[in-house]
């Protein structure tokens, strides 16, 4: 068997060449790309955990914001219900003032427009009254229309005090002297007597007769009237019953 | 083929030096790797295409078996392991081209790479524990065991050879005769077969470097300053 030593010698060197070789154009180059790829997934892997830590921090900050957004919110709703139950107290309060005014205005309303509707109705009753009994007394006889009234009469002129007695002695010659029918000559004589008995005049005081006044005597003058009849008395009557609310 | 077997031929003459058709042929698979080397790595990308794709599954392969031998970083081995195992394997396959025969079906061949791991392993051991430490090796687990144990780094590096050779040569003997005897078709199982032993013989020729190599490393671990070597050196 022959061993070529030359052959061995190329070959080895072959061997190392090719080490060389692929060295240079095929381990180093691969290694590094597998190098560079396995920094990069480091680095996506780092970033992605800083990214998964910010995460976190933002879920935990968002979740603290949350709770505080939910306290908030239950205090404003707290606040608001209060708020509202204070506004509803509030108006509850005013409608029931309000209608306790509208309830008192409608009762003082009613009751106004009653006692008005009342003495509308008492005042007409009044009326009538009056009416009814001066027509019942229209019929009077014609002695009951005067007689006695020349007594009254003088007794109103006493009952005046001086200063009331000295105006119808100064404004002696304007009295008239009122009747409901023209009076016979004792009636005049009469009332005459009963005029010259308390004032300053001896002159005749005419006579004016006047049905409205159903019986008695009156004396008129410029500045007053002594009222002395039947009529008078029925409108005091009537006034009476009116301002006192009597029927 | 004429002659014998283990007899090389001579291809050409460089003055009274004759260069042996294996060599020849082993610088043919030389180009042919580089170039691939060159065109398949010209481009390379973090996003892999197939091509890099493959290329990168082998060098993490090859990363791996370092790696669970020597138990360290496999970058300072990775060039020699893998280079044994790319042209083991090449010339093994390069029976498939008609009228080549593989280079590692001759002896020279074998005892050349067997050699370059011989060295290779002396060269790690010196370098992982000094020369000293390196020495100490041999007189591991007693002193008594130096006289084996430096027969067994000579008789390891011969079997190295040996079983290469013979697998290789013995497939090549084989599909010879009965393409002899046979005919075209018939040897087309056994070249199949080949094909099997030509893979099988670089991968225990790759791995069994490795492992002369960790065990030659031993505790020391990876060579100083290699220990982090990712190839981004130029």
């Amino acid at each position: 068997m022959h061993f070529d030593w030359w052959a061995f010698a190329f070959q080895g060197i072959n061997v190392l060449v090719l080490m060389w070789l692929l060295s240079r154009f095929l381990f180093r180059p691969v290694a590094r790309i597998i190098a560079d790829r396995q920094e990069a997934t480091s680095q996506a892997l780092a970033e992605a955990e800083k990214a998964k830590q910010a995460a976190v921090v933002a879920e935990a900050a968002a979740k603290t914001e949350q709770d505080k957004t939910a306290s908030a919110r239950l205090e404003v709703l707290e606040a608001a219900r209060k708020e509202a139950e204070q506004q509803k107290k509030d108006i509850l309060d005013a409608a029931h003032k309000t209608a306790a005014d509208i309830r008192r205005a409608a009762r003082d309303d009613a009751a106004h427009h009653a006692e008005t509707e009342r003495k509308a109705r008492a005042a007409r009753a009044s009326e009538l009254a009056v009416a009814i009994t001066r027509r019942l007394l229209a019929n009077l006889p014609d002695d009951a229309r005067v007689s006695g009234y020349a007594a009254r009469l003088r007794a109103a002129l006493e009952a005046l005090d001086s200063e009331q007695r000295q105006a119808l002695n100064a404004d002696a010659d304007h009295l008239r002297l009122v009747t409901p029918r023209p009076l016979d000559a004792a009636e005049l004589a009469e009332a005459m007597a009963a005029i010259r008995a308390t004032l300053d005049t001896t002159g005749a005081v005419p006579v004016d007769p006047d049905a409205a006044l159903i019986a008695g005597l009156e004396l008129r003058g410029r500045h007053g009237v002594i009222h002395n009849s039947l009529s008078h008395d029925l409108e005091r009557i009537a006034e009476a019953l009116v301002r006192d609310d009597r029927i | 083929m004429n002659g014998s077997p283990l007899a090389s031929e001579t291809a050409f003459a460089l003055g009274p030096v004759p260069v042996a058709q294996m060599v020849v042929v082993t610088w043919a698979i030389m180009a042919v790797l580089c170039a691939a080397a060159f065109l398949l790595t010209r481009r390379l990308r973090v996003d892999a295409g197939p091509a890099q794709t493959v290329l990168e599954l082998l060098v993490t392969t090859l990363d791996g078996q370092i790696r669970a031998a020597i138990q360290h970083d496999p970058a300072p081995y990775r060039v020699l392991v893998g280079t044994l195992f790319i042209l083991i394997l090449s010339a093994n396959w390069a029976s498939l081209v008609p009228g080549v025969e593989p280079p590692t079906a001759h002896l020279e061949t074998d005892a050349a790479l067997a050699s370059v791991v011989f060295a290779a392993t002396i060269y790690y051991g010196i370098r992982a524990n000094g020369v000293l430490g390196y020495l100490k090796t041999f007189a591991e687990p007693s002193w008594v065991m130096i006289p084996l144990n430096l027969v067994e780094q000579i008789t390891r590096t011969f079997s190295l050879m040996v079983r290469l050779f013979g697998n290789v040569m013995s497939g090549v003997f084989v599909i010879g005769i009965v393409l002899s005897l046979a005919g075209l078709l018939v040897p087309i199982p056994l070249m199949a077969l080949d094909l099997l032993t030509g893979a099988v013989q670089a991968y225990i020729f790759a791995v069994l470097s490795t492992v002369f190599i960790a065990a030659a490393v031993g505790e020391g671990g990876a060579p100083p300053g290699k220990t982090q070597d990712t190839g981004k050196g130029s």
